[in-house]
C-alpha cells in the first residue's frame, strides 16, 4: 500500500536529487549524451572564479536576514493586535491574509506596476521624494524593494501562525500578571513571548527557508536586475542551467543551496528548541 | 470547548480606536490590489496619465481582451485539471501510505517513513534540473497530465507526514473490527478509516490545491513550448514578459488569474487558515 507513494517520491524528488549530486561533479550541457566527469572543478569554480554566484550568495543572505526579521516582527505585532477582542478582527485578519493567496509571480507583476506607473502618479500628486526614486532601477534601492514586496506578501501567513500560538496562552496567567500590576510591554516580553516560543520557532523556520530559496517574486519583479543586484541563489541556478545550458555547474550550485538551507535551518531549530525547553 | 468564549474576555481600552486605525492600515496595505481593480477598468492612456484616478467610464473591454488573449477558458480548465488531479493523487497516495506506515511498527517501515518524508528538507531548486531531465525521459513534459503526475511526488511527503501523525489518534480496534467483519484491508481503509481522517484531508486538500494553483516554476520548466497546455500563471508571465506592456489588459488578466483563488479562499476561509497552520506546525 505504500509502494505508489514511495515510487512517486523516489522518481520525482529523491532520484533527481541524487542525480543532481552526481551531475555536480560533471560538465554537461543538458543535451549531449556525453557527460564528462570533472571532479570538484564545479565547486572550485563557484567558490573562486564566479563573481555571479558570490554576489547571489551575498544578496540571498542579506535578503534573508532583513526579510526574516521584518516579517516576523511585523507579523507578531499584527497578531497581538488582532488577537485582542476588538470589533471587526476577523475581517481585518482576512484582509491581511489576502496577498498570501495570490501567486508570487502575480505579486511581482502587480508591484512592478505599482513601482513604475503607480509611483509616478503618487509622486505627481504628493511631490514626495520617496515616490520619485527609482525603486526598481537603482542598484541599492532595489534590494529594499524586493524585501518590501516579499514581506508584504507573506506577513498574513505568519500572522496566522502567531495568532494560533497566542490562542494557546492561558488567560489566567495574563490576568494574574495584570493583577500584579505588570504593564502591557512587560507582560508581552515576560509572559506571552516565552509561552509562544514554539510558534516563533515554526514561523522563523518557514520564513528562513522561504527566504533562502526566494525565486518567484524576483523572477517577475526584477528578473535579478538591474545587473545582478537582486539575483538570488535560486535564480542564479535557474539562469546557469536553463539560460547558459550549464547543467553540471548549475547542479553544483543547487547542492550548495541544499547544504546552506539545511545548515541554517538545523542550526535555527536546535538553537530555538533549546530556549523553548527553558521557557 | 468554544474558543471564543474561553478567550475574548474584556474589550481592551480604546478598542474602537484600534479598529479604526487597523482598518485604515488594512486599506493602505491592500491599496496595490485596489489599484489593480481600478486600473483594470481604464483605458491605456488613462493609466499612463494617472493611476490613482477612477476610470472616466466603466467598460469591460480590457476583460474581454484579456479573456481572448489568454484563451482564458482553455487555460482555466488546464489549471483546474492540474490542481484537481494533483491534489486528488496526493490525498490518495499520502493517506494510504501514511496509514499503513503508522500502523506497521517495524524497523523497515520506519526506514520507509524516513525516506518518504526526507524530501521536506530538499528545496525544489536543488533537484529541478534533473527533474526536468527525468520528466522528459518519461514523456511527462508538455502535458497537463504529466505535470499533475509530477505533483504527486512533490506533494506527498508533507501530506503523508500529516496523515501519519493523525492516524495515531484513530483506535486500532477499528481496523480489527473491519477485518473480523471480512473487510479487505483496502476496503476497510476507504470505508472505515479514511472518513475518520477528514480533518487532515481538508488541510491536505487546501495546502496542495493552493500551492498547485499558484505554482509557477514547475509549470514553466515542464510545459515550456507547448501553447495549448499552459496554466494561468504562465499566461500572466507571457502578458508581462513583453517589451511594451499593455497595462490595461495586463491588469484585467491579473484579476482573471487571481479571482478563482480569491473565491476559493472566501468560501473556505476557515478551512484554509486552519489547514495552512496545521501544515506549518506539523511540517
Amino acid at each position: 500500500m505504500t509502494a505508489p507513494a514511495l515510487v512517486a517520491i523516489l522518481l520525482f524528488v529523491e532520484i533527481p536529487f541524487l542525480m543532481s549530486v552526481l551531475y555536480s561533479f560533471t560538465k554537461w550541457n543538458g543535451l549531449d549524451k556525453a557527460v564528462k566527469f570533472i571532479g570538484i572543478a564545479n565547486y572550485a569554480e563557484l567558490m573562486t572564479t564566479d563573481p555571479g554566484f558570490g554576489s547571489a550568495m551575498i544578496f540571498t543572505l542579506l535578503f534573508t536576514v532583513l526579510a526574516v526579521a521584518a516579517t516576523n516582527v511585523i507579523a507578531l505585532l499584527l497578531a497581538v493586535i488582532l488577537d485582542a477582542n476588538i470589533r471587526g478582527k476577523n475581517v481585518l485578519r482576512a484582509a491581511f491574509y489576502i496577498p498570501n493567496i495570490i501567486s508570487l509571480i502575480i505579486i511581482g507583476y502587480v508591484w512592478r506596476f505599482i513601482f513604475s506607473r503607480g509611483f509616478d502618479s503618487f509622486g505627481a500628486l504628493t511631490h514626495l521624494g520617496v515616490f520619485q526614486l527609482s525603486w526598481l532601477g537603482d542598484f541599492h534601492l532595489v534590494f529594499f524593494s524586493v524585501v518590501l514586496v516579499t514581506v508584504w506578501q507573506s506577513i498574513g501567513f505568519y500572522m496566522v501562525i502567531y495568532i494560533a500560538g497566542l490562542q494557546t496562552v492561558p488567560r489566567e496567567q495574563i490576568e494574574a500578571a495584570v493583577i500584579d500590576g505588570t504593564g502591557p510591554v512587560n507582560r508581552f516580553f515576560r509572559i506571552t513571548l516565552p509561552l509562544i516560543l514554539p510558534s516563533v520557532t515554526v514561523a522563523v523556520f518557514y520564513s528562513l527557508s522561504n527566504a533562502l530559496k526566494t525565486f518567484d517574486v524576483i523572477f517577475s519583479l526584477t528578473f535579478g536586475g538591474p545587473g545582478t543586484a537582486t539575483t538570488s541563489i535560486a535564480l542564479d541556478i535557474y539562469k546557469t542551467a536553463f539560460s547558459d545550458s550549464r547543467f553540471g555547474y548549475g547542479s553544483a550550485k543547487s547542492v550548495v543551496l541544499f547544504l546552506l538551507i539545511l545548515a541554517v535551518t538545523v542550526f535555527q531549530l536546535t538553537a530555538f528548541k533549546r530556549r523553548e525547553v527553558q521557557a | 470547548m468554544n474558543r471564543r468564549t474561553l478567550r475574548g474576555g474584556r474589550r481592551p481600552r480604546g478598542a474602537l480606536a484600534i479598529t479604526l486605525v487597523m482598518t485604515a492600515l488594512a486599506l493602505i496595505y491592500l491599496y496595490p490590489l485596489i489599484l489593480v481593480v481600478i486600473n483594470s477598468l481604464k483605458t491605456f492612456s488613462e493609466i499612463m496619465s494617472n493611476v490613482v484616478a477612477l476610470p472616466s467610464r466603466l467598460n469591460g473591454e480590457n476583460f474581454s481582451n484579456a479573456f481572448t488573449l489568454m484563451r482564458y477558458p482553455n487555460l482555466f480548465l488546464n489549471t483546474l485539471l492540474v490542481t484537481c488531479m494533483g491534489t486528488a493523487g496526493v490525498v490518495l497516495l499520502a493517506s494510504i501510505a501514511g496509514f499503513k506506515l503508522s500502523r506497521t511498527r517495524t524497523r523497515y517501515s520506519w526506514l520507509v517513513f524516513l525516506v518518504c518524508v526526507a524530501p521536506m528538507m530538499i528545496p525544489f531548486h536543488s533537484f529541478m534540473i534533473s527533474l526536468v531531465k527525468i520528466a522528459r525521459n518519461l514523456h511527462l513534459t508538455n502535458s497537463i497530465w504529466g505535470l499533475g503526475v509530477i505533483y504527486w511526488g512533490l506533494g506527498v511527503p508533507l501530506s503523508l507526514f500529516m496523515y501519519h501523525g493523525f492516524v495515531k489518534t484513530v483506535p486500532t480496534d477499528l481496523d480489527d473490527c473491519a477485518s473480523i467483519d471480512g473487510c479487505s484491508p483496502l476496503r476497510a481503509f476507504f470505508q472505515v478509516i479514511l472518513p475518520l481522517l477528514q480533518p487532515v484531508t481538508v488541510s491536505v486538500i487546501v495546502i496542495n490545491a493552493m500551492w498547485m494553483w499558484n505554482d509557477f516554476l514547475l509549470p514553466l520548466l515542464v510545459l515550456s513550448g507547448a501553447k495549448k497546455s499552459m496554466t494561468l500563471q504562465l499566461a500572466a508571465y507571457n502578458f508581462f514578459g513583453q517589451y511594451k506592456i499593455e497595462w490595461q489588459n495586463a491588469m484585467a488578466g491579473v484579476l482573471l488569474t487571481i479571482t478563482p483563488a480569491i473565491i476559493f479562499y472566501l468560501v473556505l476561509q476557515r478551512h484554509i487558515i486552519k489547514g495552512m497552520v496545521a501544515g506549518a506546525v506539523k511540517g
